[in-house]
């Protein structure tokens, strides 16, 4: 099931689980008492048609982590993926950790204290085309779209940040909830996952505290995300973002979507030193206002009918050869759910920041792969560089604690 | 092949145990799959074993470690004679098998760092990286044998290097080793292989990490073998020996004609994944050895 609007998807954790279990100290000699934000007790639903956390409102922090599965037969998967979603479900729910004899490791990493929170934690578990190569049987399955991410004309990939046979999207409130989550998994799972790569992003709370209704600038200073289809119609989610049983994939992937991990560096300082003319020139919308060029308010629609020369939107700009708004081109339509990233430093002391982007779409290649080749030569590649990332198919969700993330995979060959 | 401890004939039993280790313990059992443990794979409560057989089972285990450390001594003092014979190939050739009894006892050893930071330092561990002064020990004579293919003027530094065996021998050899280090050991070595061995980032000029790696697994599995008859839960002592196995087998696959170990930059992404998963499930496992004998 979808989220409808924001604020109705909202479940009190103290619901669900008991206000004294929540707020009495774990231990006895655990003096300190619990006092939880009202953010921390939001929990997002775990079980369901859809996997939370793809039309899910976005929250502030984000932690994407692709691993190599270690499992060398098929006959484990079933205890893997099953251990997944036991743990995804607890940790998206929240509940208090067993405690453990002192003279045994600590089965909880203990960073979110002795009772884990929700924090509005979502835990969407999706799969690589490597899942379905040679070692377990797996290839009769595979999503027909669903190949290792290729290069385009402006990437520099980097092997040791890209792709993976599964990926976990971690997020919530805050970066210690994802981190927690993430640590919780790896504990759950020796000897079956090696992370493969990881990387963390973010967004500005104040869009997160509208939800959606001011959009998030990324690291070049303009609205990203203002075109965006709309998680709140149903209609749209079910033409452009879930897979559908007309669309000739495989049964089992039927309510699983699509979904794409690019890590993208901006070139910041190169972009701080260009005219604001210019960069509004390579958008196509003014920086302050998010308007597209000539226009008064962010959600007026360019008139590309009335400007076929590209004189007010350049016919490279990005936003019209992300979206020309022609007809035939509206099967393009994806939905974006990125965020910013920021790390270290490149090998030339430059500054490593830029996009998360993530993308689902009900078809892969009529969506990202149809964007990202009409955007091959846009004015922006000398300010970008994608480095890393995947494609991925994010799994149906699963209906009930019986079941488990995969298992109509599993079954079907 | 490490020597086998003398011991009194009060501790037979322990010396009967000390010498089936050697021999080489493994499963029998053809095609085992990586099963997995219940998850979260922990004991319900700490059992405790007889006092007078952990003493014994401890009292064998610092009888090994001795023995690694004398056995340190006699192969360092080899290869320091090569280095300073001027025998470059020769030098080459017994650098690695010079550490491998320091890589079985290693934790044991680094309850001194004075002498680790003597014998066992890497250039990597410094800002200014191989030009610090203080990089001395094994790897810098390393780099000067593998990388500047030369013995010259290395001399004092081997010497250097030999003397500090004779201490870390004389240490090792008055040293109550306390419980918890003495088990903690088993699992330390794995911590050892999964931060920097499994990477090759120890070995960077000789290349010689599976040497290392051989060495550190069987240290572990001198403890661990010590201890088994001590243990209660039959499935854990035959999940952890099944990834020993799994460990070793893959390792076994790049031994050389010399009964040494092929170059790390041999083993293939497939092989070093495929090792990934019994060193975490090793270390996972290994780490419960403490609660399971109830010791603090």
């Amino acid at each position: 099931m979808h989220s409808p609007a924001p604020v109705s998807t909202r479940r009190r954790f103290l619901g669900g689980l008991g206000a004294t279990a929540l707020l009495g100290p774990a231990r006895a000699e655990d003096a300190t008492p619990t006092t939880a934000t009202e953010g921390t007790l939001v929990a997002q639903p775990f079980y369901g048609l859809h996997q939370a956390g793809i039309v899910t409102p976005q929250p502030a922090a984000s932690l994407y982590v692709a691993f190599d599965v270690l499992a060398e037969r098929r006959g484990e998967l079933p205890h893997l993926f099953r251990t997944l979603s036991e743990r995804l479900a607890f940790l998206t729910q929240g509940g208090t950790v067993p405690d453990v004899h002192p003279q045994l490791p600590p089965r909880d990493s203990g960073i979110l204290g002795p009772t884990v929170l929700p924090d509005n934690l979502t835990a969407t578990l999706s799969v690589g085309a490597s899942l379905f190569d040679y070692r377990f049987g797996l290839a009769r399955a595979r999503p027909r779209h669903l190949g290792p991410m290729e290069r385009f004309s402006n990437d520099a990939l980097d092997p040791a940040q890209c792709h993976g046979d599964l990926l976990i999207q971690f997020c919530s409130n805050t970066a210690e909830t994802n981190i927690h989550a993430l640590r919780d998994v790896l504990k759950a799972t020796p000897g079956l996952l090696a992370p493969r790569w990881k990387i963390e992003g973010f967004l500005p709370p104040h869009v997160v505290k509208t939800m959606g209704a001011d959009t998030v600038r990324n690291m070049l200073g303009f609205k990203d995300g203002t075109a965006n289809l709309d998680v709140r119609d149903p209609r749209l989610m079910d033409r452009y973002v879930w897979v559908g049983p007309g669309q000739e994939e495989p049964a089992w992937a039927v309510g699983g979507s699509y979904q794409v991990v690019r890590i993208i560096r901006t070139l910041v300082e190169r972009w701080d030193r260009t005219p604001l003319g210019e960069q509004e020139a390579i958008i196509g919308r003014h920086k302050g206002s998010g308007a597209p060029l000539k226009r008064g308010h962010e959600r007026d629609v360019p008139d590309y009918a009335a400007d076929p020369d590209g004189e007010t939107v350049s016919l490279a700009a990005h936003i019209r050869l992300a979206n020309p708004r022609l007809p035939g081109t509206e099967g393009s339509l994806i939905l974006r759910r990125s965020y910013n990233y920021s790390r270290g430093l490149t090998a030339a002391g430059q500054l490593d920041m830029g996009l998360l982007f993530v993308c689902y779409q009900a078809d892969l290649s009529a969506g990202f792969v149809t964007v990202q080749n009409r955007l091959s030569g846009e004015g922006l590649e000398e300010y970008i560089r994608p480095i890393g990332g995947g494609y991925f198919f994010a799994l149906p969700g699963t209906p009930r604690p019986g079941n488990y993330l995969g298992d109509g995979l599993l079954a079907a060959v | 092949m490490p020597e086998i401890p003398r011991l009194a004939p009060d501790r037979r039993r322990a010396a009967a145990v000390a010498v089936a280790l050697m021999v080489g313990l493994g499963d029998p059992r053809p095609g085992w799959a990586l099963e997995q443990p219940d998850s979260p794979p922990r004991p319900a409560r700490p059992s405790r074993p007889a006092a007078p057989e952990l003493a014994a089972a401890l009292a064998a285990y610092r009888t090994y470690v001795v023995a690694q450390a004398d056995a340190f001594v006699r192969e360092t003092a080899r290869f320091v004679a090569a280095v300073q014979a001027g025998q470059l190939a020769e030098a080459r050739r017994l650098y690695a098998p010079a550490r491998a009894p320091y890589e079985r006892i290693e934790p044991v050893a680094a309850l001194f760092p004075d002498l680790i930071k003597r014998l066992d330092v890497r250039g990597d561990e410094f800002e200014l990286r191989e030009r610090d002064p203080a990089f001395v020990g094994f790897h810098r004579l390393e780099m000067a044998l593998f990388t500047h293919g030369s013995t010259e003027g290395l001399g004092e530094a081997a010497e250097r290097l030999a003397a500090e065996t004779v201490i870390l021998r004389d240490r090792v050899a008055g040293l109550a080793i306390p419980p918890a280090k003495a088990v903690g050991t088993a699992s330390a070595l794995i911590e050892g292989i999964a931060a920097t061995k499994i990477s090759g980032e120890e070995e960077r000029y000789s290349r010689t990490d599976l040497w290392d790696f051989q060495a550190n697994i069987e240290g572990s599995k001198v403890v661990f073998t010590l201890l088994r008859p001590l243990l209660a839960d039959r499935d854990f002592v035959a999940r952890v020996e099944r990834s020993y196995k799994r460990v070793e087998d893959l390792l076994a696959r790049y031994r050389s004609p010399d009964g040494g170990f092929q170059s790390y930059d041999n083993l293939t992404a497939r092989d070093r994944n495929a090792l990934k998963g019994p060193i975490t499930l090793l270390a996972e496992d290994l780490s419960t050895l403490r609660g399971r004998l109830g010791i603090d």
